[in-house]
């Protein structure tokens, strides 16, 4: 069907159009944030649309970088994801692959219990009472260990696993290989696209984090990168001047610039690893998954 | 608190065995001579099967206890739900008082309100935004430039990945009093536009901004569907004269009806939650009467005003036996309509 020429219809014309609208209304938001971001109070005010700045400027971005604000997120978030991404893998991997495996007593019971946390859970306040109890509030600790198995991307794995051919950790058990030796030397190395994938997940996750850390973090010194945006743009927006997590800003004027230099600089991260996960799941690694 | 996860812990050991003990004992066939001994047999056999995966379980131990800690712990908080919280007690000393906490909380007008507006709102959000990514995916479809789909596939996903504070953070900005989009407004008319403050925009908003937000992300899930069909069918259809408008609706809705039904359950089972991030970030002050949801009502009443945690305990427990009941609900009338609905 596909070798046959056809003649360019009405249908043809209809999707393009209406897909090609919903990119430049997704295009044109991020291109005016990039470009007000590099242009001065004085400019914006004089002509707010703009295709590009006559007098690009970097000042926006000293100015929030100075301001050191954004550096204390940046620094929470990046902490945040080094400790908690390591744990994350570690917890989703072995767990995926130990209920992966077939005839050992009990694997049925684990595997519906943990199908129960996703229809049913305690919500946020137990969690809270869980976390002050082990006093773990206003520390990373608490945001980093409430985010421990993600039970959809367990299962996806689990999936994965369970699809790789018995032979395989039957042969290396014959060897004397032990189930985590088998794991990290046979499982994972043929298990790198899923893998790539979980991570960037998990990655993305951790890197948007807001709610756990508003509800258990008080403290302004370790805000993460989420909530010192919220605190710029949407609590300086609306006046209120008591910002959720609690940090002052009546000692500076948020102009539109910086707002938007802020936004930039908090997103820019997810626009880099995005081509890399882009790729992995438009493969249909993650989608059959979900099918299934 | 350390004790009583142990307890749980506990608990759910219990629960194991019995489970287990259960599915022995039905196991065993009662023709059998002397029950006991195969009882034994099994049990036996039993232990030694433990015995020879014991690795197995060390596998899945890390990824266990944190369940049993981080998500069974909470769900045994859910008892709060009938007692009065004392933070000197915890939550396993505080005293038990029925359902008082419920018939308090429907005294509350807020409160069977923000229940109104939750399902005002998702099942709005079910109409308008629903329908959104099998379009697309169906426009998709139809679309015969690769390069072209590559591009604009990849634009539209990418908001699905970032959060909701900085999505919010740039409809904020750009929809401001003193914002570009007003500016232009301004320039054209006169007067300018309250969209953030506005009570009759902010639900409309709500849809906009989730279409834009997510829609690329579940039209992938949907074309995902499509290209699981076969091929021959299309050809069968050219072949019979059919135009490409009537494959779409004889061919690829049928196909891709399936996908459809698992996204509605699985959006049914969502009725009372969905929203929250979008909400909390989205809303302010001015639009209160209208955005105060049921997941916003149990934050305020939790976080805002003085703590009453045994309050939103009961109605966090309430929500989620009533987000299960929808799901099966869903489920239900989705086999009853000849489906496969979502639990085999």
């Amino acid at each position: 069907m596909a070798l046959k020429k056809r003649k360019i219809e009405w249908l043809d014309v209809v999707a393009i159009l209406i897909v090609s609208f919903f990119a430049v209304c997704i295009v044109l938001p991020f291109y005016h944030v990039l470009i007000v971001s590099f242009t001065t109070q004085k400019e914006y005010l004089d002509t707010p649309f703009m295709l590009f700045p006559i007098a690009p400027t970097l000042k926006n971005y000293s100015t929030l970088f100075a301001d050191g604000r954004i550096l204390v997120g940046y620094r929470t978030t990046l902490q945040i994801l080094l400790v908690g991404l390591p744990l994350n893998l570690l917890l989703t991997t072995s767990f995926a692959y130990g209920i992966s495996r077939k005839g050992f007593p009990g694997r049925s019971v684990i595997f519906y219990m943990v199908l129960i946390t996703m229809l049913f859970n305690g919500g946020i306040i137990p969690l809270y009472l869980l976390m002050k109890d082990m006093s773990l509030t206003n520390t990373l600790w608490s945001v980093i260990l409430v985010y421990g198995v993600n039970t959809f991307y367990m299962i996806i794995m689990r999936n994965y696993f369970s699809s790789l051919p018995e032979s395989l950790i039957e042969s290396a058990k014959l060897d004397g290989s032990g189930e985590w030796h088998t794991l990290f030397t046979i499982i994972l190395p043929i298990s790198m696209p899923i893998m790539a994938t979980i991570t960037l997940f998990y990655a993305v996750d951790r890197w948007n984090e807001w709610y756990y850390s508003m509800i258990f973090i008080r403290k302004s010194s370790i805000q993460p990168l989420q909530l010192i945006l919220r605190s710029i743009v949407i609590d300086s927006q609306v006046a209120t001047h008591i910002s959720t997590a609690g940090i002052n800003l009546g000692d500076i004027q948020f102009t539109f610039g910086l707002k938007m230099a802020a936004i930039i600089v908090t997103m820019t991260p997810v626009m880099c690893v995005f081509p890399f996960l882009q790729k992995h799941f438009v493969k249909g690694v993650l989608v059959g998954a979900i099918k299934s | 608190m350390r004790i009583s996860i142990a307890q749980d812990y506990r608990t759910v050991l219990i629960f194991m065995e019995v489970c287990l003990v259960k599915a022995k004992t039905n196991a065993v066939p009662h023709a059998l001579g002397s029950r006991s001994g195969a009882e034994k047999n099994r049990l036996m056999k039993w232990l030694i099967s433990i015995r020879k995966n014991w690795m197995v379980y060390t596998l899945i131990l890390p990824g266990f206890l944190w369940y049993i800690i981080f998500a069974y712990g909470p769900i045994g908080g859910l008892t709060l739900a009938f007692k009065t919280y004392k933070a000197s007690l915890g939550i396993w000393g505080s005293p038990w008082v029925g359902f008082e906490n419920y018939v308090y909380v429907f005294r509350d007008p807020a409160f069977v309100a923000s229940i109104v507006r939750t399902l005002q709102i998702n099942l709005g959000r079910m109409l308008v935004t629903f329908p959104v990514p099998i379009i697309l995916a169906l426009l998709f479809n139809e679309i015969r430039s690769r390069k072209f789909k590559r591009i604009t596939q990849t634009i539209l996903t990418f908001p699905n990945f970032l959060s909701w504070v900085i999505i919010s953070s740039v409809v904020i900005t750009l929809l401001a009093y003193d914002g570009p989009v007003n500016h232009l407004i301004k320039s054209m008319s006169g007067a300018g536009f309250n969209f953030l403050g506005n009570e009759k925009v902010f639900i409309p908003l709500l849809y906009l901004t989730e279409i834009w937000k997510s829609s690329g992300w579940f039209t992938i899930i949907y074309l995902a569907a499509i290209s699981g069909i076969d091929q021959d069918q299309y050809e069968a259809a050219e072949i019979d004269g059919a135009s490409r408008a009537q494959s779409i609706f004889r061919i690829t809705m049928p196909n891709i009806m399936p996908t459809i039904v698992i996204m509605l359950i699985l959006t049914m089972g969502n009725l009372m939650t969905a929203g929250f991030d979008q909400i909390f970030n989205m809303s302010n002050a001015a639009v209160r009467q209208v955005s105060e949801t049921l997941d916003m009502y149990i934050y305020r009443i939790t976080f805002q005003a003085p703590p009453e945690f045994s309050f939103s305990m009961a109605i966090a427990l309430l929500r989620s036996v009533v987000n299960m009941m929808l799901l099966l609900l869903a489920d239900r009338g989705a086999k009853l309509m000849g489906g496969d609905g979502l639990l085999g």
